[in-house]
């Protein structure tokens, strides 16, 4: 059942405005659900949140205003998202990358293989507060 | 004239202190009034007390005038009787002048008072009476009949006419002067009532002036506790209010933060439900996931295609209505015990030789693997796997 008393979801492929002093967080994700879900609770911790359903404004963004820490699925529709977090590397080489993604993996694998690409992995199945746990431990309030 | 009744102004009405300032402020006035009053009468009485003092002086002073004017004019009879000049008789004949016009005066001033008439009526018949021994003297002087004046003059000597009219004279003026103190004592004492009137009005307005400024400091003072303890209770709701809204606040962002938790939480089973249903979908071969009790929970487009049945039709169904193993259809029995049992031990079966029992009937001969689903140590399902085969040989 739809929530009628929540505006439409617009995805933030609009560019993020300058100037703020909140932390900038970009997500990458093709569920529109997910990124609604991810933008509002950020933005109730305190955040300033960009949102990108696809590799391309991904890049528009980061080019625009580079965030503060980047999270990004695995899966994307047009690309892989590790591949996209190694395009976004060369742009951003030291902004925290969090892979937040619902493909299970195995802690010590992504611990071995996956900790030059990516900074934290979280299961889309943690709750919520794991995820800002994480992001504050990158990157604080 | 209206008749009707006068009611308060509902500010008068509903404020005591109003109130009773008002009342203050017409108790002062009527004293002022009483005051004012009472000096007016007193101010008229002393007046005419002034004109009656003055009147009795005069009197007094006419009494006075009386006989020495009488001895002054028999004086000058005296003297004509011995000088015989005109400018002797005219003295004498001035001096009974102005004797009479004392009596007048005296007269007019005693005006209707009967009590002073009584008083003055033995002297001015005395007067009288020396004024007509003095013309029985011109008389007998004119006749020149020496003997009879002498005669006449000795024996107006002997009389005491005199001392009479001085003891008269004495008794109406002792009797003008008690009048005179008493007078002067009532004007000292209407003095003193105006005075004390006065005085007391003073002090007595001022007592209410008092009351009126206690009573308004008091009020002031009650409003201003009354306004003080509005405030502080203002404060303390507005510190109420404060604490309620932080904690309604608190209470919002937990409900929000849960919230968005259960919606993600929906969010991420239904995406990994969804990814799992892919996984199973991409494989060729016939897939179905049982649970421990061998009913089917998921089946894949192949399984779809290979039995005719949609999934609503099969799922939470036992498997063995769709697969037989060792010949027979029917789950009850023992036949089929062999992939149970496997489940039941966490044990792989493989290359099993099975028919899948389709929709219309048919019975198709496949090769069959079963793989237990392990959540930790536990089994909690299992997969199945057909392949094509041909038609099983026990």
């Amino acid at each position: 059942m739809s929530d009628t008393t929540r505006p439409p979801f617009v995805p933030a492929h609009s560019l993020p405005v300058p100037g703020s002093s909140q932390k900038h967080i970009l997500a990458i994700d093709d569920e529109l659900p997910i990124l609604e879900l991810l933008q509002e609770f950020l933005r109730a911790q305190g955040y300033r949140v960009s949102t990108a359903n696809n590799a391309h404004v991904a890049m528009r963004i980061v080019e625009s205003e580079a965030p503060d820490l980047i999270i990004s699925d695995l899966q994307l529709e047009e690309t892989d998202g590790l591949h996209l977090i190694e395009q976004l590397r060369v742009v951003l080489p030291k902004t925290p990358v969090i892979l937040l993604t619902g493909v299970l993996f195995d802690a010590q694998v992504v611990d071995q293989n996956l900790k030059w690409k990516i900074s934290s992995y979280v299961s889309k199945t943690a709750p919520l507060q794991s995820l800002v746990d994480e992001i504050r431990r990158h990157i604080g309030r | 004239m209206s008749t009707e009744p006068t009611t308060p102004s509902p500010a008068v009405a509903g404020d005591p202190t109003l109130r009773r300032v008002l009342a203050f402020f017409a108790l002062i006035l009527a004293v002022l009034v009483v005051v004012v009053v009472v000096s007016l009468v007193n101010l008229n009485r002393s007046v005419a007390a002034s004109e009656w003092v003055n009147h009795t002086h005069a009197l007094i002073t006419e009494l006075d005038a009386l006989q020495p004017t009488l001895e002054a004019a028999e004086g000058e009879l005296s003297r004509y009787l011995l000088t015989a000049e005109l400018r002797d008789h005219g003295a004498y004949k001035d001096k009974f002048a102005e004797l009479g016009e004392h009596v007048d005066v005296a007269n007019a001033l005693i005006g209707g008072s009967a009590a002073e008439k009584e008083l003055f009526q033995p002297i001015a018949a005395l007067l009288a009476k020396r004024a007509e021994v003095a013309t029985r003297v011109m008389q007998l002087r004119k006749a020149g009949d020496a003997v009879a004046l002498e005669q006449f003059l000795k024996e107006d000597a002997g009389t005491t006419d005199h001392g009479e009219l001085a003891r008269l004279i004495e008794k109406f003026r002792a009797t003008q002067t008690d009048l005179l103190t008493a007078r002067d004592r009532a004007l000292f004492l209407q003095a003193q009532t105006t005075r004390w009137t006065v005085l007391t009005g003073l002090v007595l307005d001022f007592l209410l002036l008092c009351g009126a400024a206690w009573l308004i400091r008091d009020d002031l003072a009650a409003r201003r506790l009354a306004n003080r303890v509005l405030q502080e209770s203002n404060a303390a709701l507005e510190e109420k209010v404060r604490q309620r809204t932080a904690e309604l606040s608190d209470a919002n962002g937990r409900l929000l933060a849960q919230s968005l938790e259960d919606r993600w939480s929906k969010q991420a089973m239904e995406h990994q439900s969804r990814y799992n249903q892919l996984i199973i979908d991409s494989i060729s071969d016939t897939v179905f996931v049982v649970t421990k009790l061998m009913n089917v929970s998921r089946l894949n487009p192949a399984a779809v295609h290979l039995t005719g049945f949609e999934p609503a039709e099969v799922i939470d169904k036992p498997l063995g209505r769709l697969l037989s193993v060792n010949g027979t259809t029917d789950p009850a029995k023992p036949t089929f015990d062999p992939l149970a049992r496997a489940l039941a031990e966490g044990r792989d079966l493989r290359d099993k030789g099975a028919y899948v029992v389709t929709k219309s009937g048919q019975s198709l001969p496949v090769r069959l693997n079963i793989y237990p689903l392990r959540d930790r140590d536990k089994v909690v399902g299992g997969v199945v796997i057909l392949q094509p085969a041909n038609p099983v040989s026990t």
